[in-house]
């Protein structure tokens, strides 16, 4: 349990690093505020409608396929480090996953699912 | 030192996920998931499964609120609206099933949760948790593993069939 | 060493947050985030009862709830994606079809 000390005091440090260097700059920075500002700089021009416009939903699209090839890559972990124990036992059931998943690949392929038109 | 993490994960732990069925921006509520997400990882290394905490930042915290947050953005919710007498029956019906709930839960605590000591042998877990899992699940598991594929498979299909089987009939957003 | 009734207490108490959740909120989109939260609390008892049974088959039944969560929140955003498109709204109380 020890030897996850390391890695709490890099999460602590790195929260102490964030909320000390945006604590101070709160506090000793100077404020003058004006209307222009405040504004929300756009190259110059006149910043127009509301910033929080729709997305389109073809990101939606990759995120779905980023989430399921995400899982098949972390089924992987498990296998690559156990892989001398397995040996071609455990080559072929990996190798027939990943098979049935190339199926889902090629499907989108075909689907034009990656496609950004 | 240990049980205090514990602890400090725990609180943290409820604190968010009473924020994400709390707030009313569902942005902000998909962000506290993530929080709570995070400390639930930081609950299962405590608990000595290492390869599941980080199974559960990489697959939850990561993946699936990306795709949380997408739809979020894609469907430009702003704050809910949660008015009326109607809600407010609702909500306090919601509220008193969930007391019941704990109440149930703390009559069986009552009775004991867990029966039996801790089993003596320990799982061979040379080469760390991951390695450990790895030689169970692609020997024992091995058709509920190649069923997931399957599973995998059934959700590329359904979600692109969903996605982009036909075009919008309302009219697209930009 | 942290008490095995503890996790499983954390566990009762993130399926209740899960429960009321979904029986409080509207948005479906909420909904689905409060089932993830009862989804992870089973998640959590099973990493608590195999650390109490030293075993390491809740762990590997733990990986497979995940990615039966994952395939799930693939789908199942599909859905209101798609419930969005047909009915502008993701309210489950006025997505109310069927109700003759």
């Amino acid at each position: 349990m020890l030897a996850y000390l390391p890695v709490l005091l890099f999460v602590l440090v790195g929260l102490g690093f964030g909320a000390v260097t945006i604590g101070l700059s709160t506090i000793i920075v100077p404020r003058r505020e004006n209307a222009v500002k405040n504004s929300a700089y756009e190259c110059g021009v006149e910043p127009v409608g509301n910033a929080r416009g729709r997305f389109s939903v073809k990101f939606y699209l990759v995120a779905v396929l980023f989430i399921l090839f995400d899982i098949e890559a972390v089924f992987l972990y498990p296998w690559a480090v156990s892989f001398h124990q397995l040996g071609l036992y455990g080559l072929i059931e990996m190798v027939l996953f990943i098979l049935i998943l190339l199926a889902g690949y090629f499907y989108l392929l075909k689907k034009r699912a990656l496609e950004w038109e | 030192m240990v049980p205090y993490l514990f602890l400090g994960f725990a609180a943290l732990l409820v604190a968010t996920a009473l924020m994400v069925i709390l707030h009313r921006n569902p942005v902000t509520s998909a962000l506290f998931l993530v929080l709570s997400f995070s400390s639930l990882a930081g609950i299962y290394l405590l608990l000595q499964a290492e390869f599941i905490g980080m199974v559960q930042i990489i697959v939850y915290a990561g993946a699936s609120m990306v795709l949380f947050l997408f739809v979020i953005m894609y469907l430009n919710l702003q704050h809910d609206v949660e008015k009326g007498a109607q809600i407010a029956l609702r909500r306090g019906i919601g509220w008193m099933v969930g007391a019941l709930l704990l109440l149930f839960a703390g009559l069986l605590a009552k009775k004991g949760w867990v029966s039996g000591p801790v089993a003596a042998l320990p799982p061979d877990t040379t080469g760390g948790n991951a390695a450990a899992i790895g030689r169970v699940l692609y020997s024992r598991f091995l058709f509920p593993f190649e069923i997931t594929s399957i599973l995998l498979l059934v959700a590329m299909v359904g979600a692109i069939v969903l996605a982009k089987g036909r075009p919008a009939p309302q009219g697209e957003a930009e | 060493m942290i008490p095995t009734e503890w996790a499983l207490a954390l566990s009762a108490v993130l399926f209740v947050i899960g429960v009321v959740g979904v029986l409080v909120r509207r948005n479906a989109l909420v909904i689905f985030m409060s089932i993830e939260l009862m989804l992870n609390a089973a998640n959590l008892a099973f990493v608590a009862f195999a650390r109490q049974q030293n075993s390491l088959d809740g762990q590997i039944f733990v990986f497979f709830v995940m990615t039966v969560a994952a395939a799930e929140v693939a789908v199942g955003l599909a859905i209101i994606v798609n419930l969005f498109r047909l009915r502008e709204t993701v309210f489950v109380d006025e997505i109310n079809l069927l109700k003759g």
